[in-house]
């Protein structure tokens, strides 16, 4: 072990650092830039706060007092605000999609003291939130039926989600993020390595060299890779929303392949939104190869391009509405920020 | 003593007027005058950074020039429509490697529209790589690649060549072949540029530029420019030329000189 030697390596590594801002850049700038955005992303998913709405869909004086003790009981929790003025369900679903309400309590037509069945309705696209906001609507129910005439056995609570199915997985949830981002990363990076050989091969001086446009170039590098791009959207997403079960074949246990995840939507709309993402990919890769020299750099180019593009998905759902008067426009709250309760 | 083309010949094929380029600082050409008559076969000779890829890159229109004009059979370049009429072989290969030496071939003569198998397969047995067409690129040695890059820029007969150090890599018999196909395709009319610092191929060349510093030192038959060096070595000779014309005559020389 020289201590000159080692010296020595030290000095070539720094000396090459100094020489390479991007990668300066990458080590200091990227993190906070990153970790910014994470952080942005996360806390916004932060809702302590449940905007419940008790819908009663029944004629009879049962329902009617047992309204309005679960309402009273629901506003005796810390975490629950009760929107009173949901009167049908009708308003109550459209509420939920508009994000203006997180969790519906029905009572069906057919509640009675025989058929204790409450329907609980949330909109099904992020399951793992909406499960964690039933313990508490649970209890406050407990309490509810505790002291009204429905009698001392809790009604069976009947889960529905607008979006989706009540059990839904995390998987469920989380599919679309995977498919979109594993389609958009890997068609970038194979197109962004892809065109920058052909800068460093020297390839692309010789085409630049025949008659050939630059307009030709990118119009038959998009068809070119759009053409596995399509194939790859394709075997993606017939993976992740189809389910073959295999049967059991002599030695060979059963099995399936797919994941088999249910869709709300339409699947289409599915494969025309993946297709266009990894058609961008293949611009954006072509783009940002012109400004790396070698294929590290592209690799470099990973955690500024892709990781703010998963984030913007992942804050897609964000709501910036007024949980109290339901309003959009964050001008109606005194309040610093818009997702508190407005003084109205 | 300058070769000063008489008016009655035929209009240059490739001309320089007052050709500059620069990068930031560095003026890689400074101001380059040529006329270069069709037919013939010119030497690019200079050392190491003294312009002569940068020159190659203007006339064929690679690269826009800061100021001065670059033309090419009577067109300014770069003009796209003018690149058809123009063959241009890369100091670098310039071929995908994980194509075959046929996929290679007819993809850049399919750019210039050329799709007739025949004439490839001509081009193919020139360059001695007819046997080898399924073969992919990267199994290729260092001289089948280069004549492989040959092929491609031969494929479409271009009336004026710019080669950027052809024979680099490229075995001594070989070699010889490549020159008595160039001194062919001369023969036939075309004009070639051919860079390179091996003196035993200047002088094989019908015409020879000595390039520094972004500038033509002399211009002249190889035969000419030894007798106004008084001397019988093209290196000398260049030399010879460099500190007579730079007032802060570094010694350069050309590369390979050593060899």
């Amino acid at each position: 072990m020289n201590p000159l030697r080692v010296a020595a390596v030290v000095r070539r590594i720094v000396a090459q650092f100094r020489r390479d801002p991007r990668s300066l850049a990458l080590l200091f700038g990227a993190p906070i830039a990153i970790i910014a955005l994470l952080g942005w992303v996360l806390s916004s998913q932060q809702t302590n706060t449940v905007r419940v709405a008790v819908v009663n869909e029944t004629t009879g004086q049962v329902g009617q007092s047992l309204v309005v003790k679960l309402q009273s009981s629901l506003e005796g929790q810390p975490s629950i605000v009760v929107d009173r003025s949901v009167a049908d369900d009708s308003t109550a679903r459209q509420m939920l999609k508009d994000k203006k309400l997180d969790l519906v309590v029905i009572l069906p037509p057919d509640f009675s003291l025989q058929n204790r069945k409450i329907e609980l309705l949330t909109l099904g696209l992020n399951p793992t939130a909406e499960a964690s906001t039933l313990p508490v609507v649970q209890q406050a129910l407990i309490r509810a039926v505790a002291d009204s005439a429905v009698g001392a056995t809790l009604p069976t609570i009947e889960r529905a989600t607008i979006y989706g199915s009540p059990n839904a997985t995390t998987l469920d949830s989380l599919a679309p993020v995977v498919v979109g981002f594993f389609v958009y990363f890997f068609v970038f990076i194979l197109t962004g390595i892809s065109f920058l050989r052909e800068r460093l091969g020297g390839t692309l001086e010789r085409l630049l060299a025949t008659p050939v446009t630059r307009a030709e170039i990118v119009l038959g590098y998009s068809l070119g890779f759009g053409i596995f791009a399509t194939l790859q959207v394709t075997l993606v997403l017939a993976f992740v929303l189809a389910r073959l079960e295999i049967p059991a074949l002599g030695p060979v246990p059963a099995f399936a392949i797919g994941l088999g995840v249910r869709t709300a939507g339409s699947p289409l709309i599915a494969y025309v939104l993946v297709l266009v993402l990894a058609l961008g990919a293949v611009s954006l890769g072509i783009f940002l190869s012109t400004f790396a020299r070698s294929e590290l750099q592209i690799l470099e180019f990973i955690p500024l391009v892709i990781v703010p593009q998963a984030c913007s998905a992942a804050s897609s759902g964000r709501s910036t509405s007024c949980l109290r008067c339901s309003s959009r426009s964050p001008d109606c709250c005194r309040s610093p920020t818009p997702s508190t309760v407005c003084a109205r | 003593m300058l070769v000063v083309p008489a008016p009655a010949k035929p209009a240059p094929a490739v001309e320089a007027v007052a050709l500059r380029k620069n990068f930031g600082e560095i003026r890689a050409v400074d101001g380059i005058d040529m006329s270069l008559p069709p037919g013939r076969i010119y030497g690019l000779l200079g050392p190491n950074g003294s312009g002569k890829t940068t020159l190659i890159r203007l006339l064929a229109g690679l690269a826009s020039p800061t100021s001065g004009r670059a033309r090419v059979l009577g067109v300014d370049m770069p003009s796209r429509q003018n690149l058809a009429r123009i063959g241009y072989m890369t100091q670098s290969d310039g071929i995908y490697p994980e194509l075959s030496v046929w996929e290679n071939l007819s993809f850049f003569a399919a750019l210039y529209g050329l799709t007739n198998k025949a004439e490839l397969r001509t081009v193919l047995e020139l360059v001695e790589l007819d046997k080898r067409t399924g073969t992919p690129a990267i199994q290729l040695s260092g001289g089948m690649r280069r004549r492989l890059s040959m092929a491609c820029a031969l494929a479409h007969h271009p009336q004026v060549l710019f080669l950027d150090e052809p024979t680099v890599g490229v075995d001594p018999a070989l070699r010889i072949q490549f020159w008595d196909h160039f001194h062919r395709l001369a023969a036939d009319g075309a004009t070639l540029l051919v860079s390179s610092h091996v003196m035993d191929e200047a002088d094989r060349c019908d015409e020879l530029l000595f390039i520094r510093d972004g500038l033509v030192l002399a211009q002249g038959a190889p035969k000419e420019l030894r007798k106004r060096a008084g001397t019988d070595n093209l290196e000398t000779a260049f030399l010879s030329f460099a500190s007579t014309s730079a007032a802060d005559a570094t010694a350069a020389s050309p590369e390979g000189a050593a060899r």
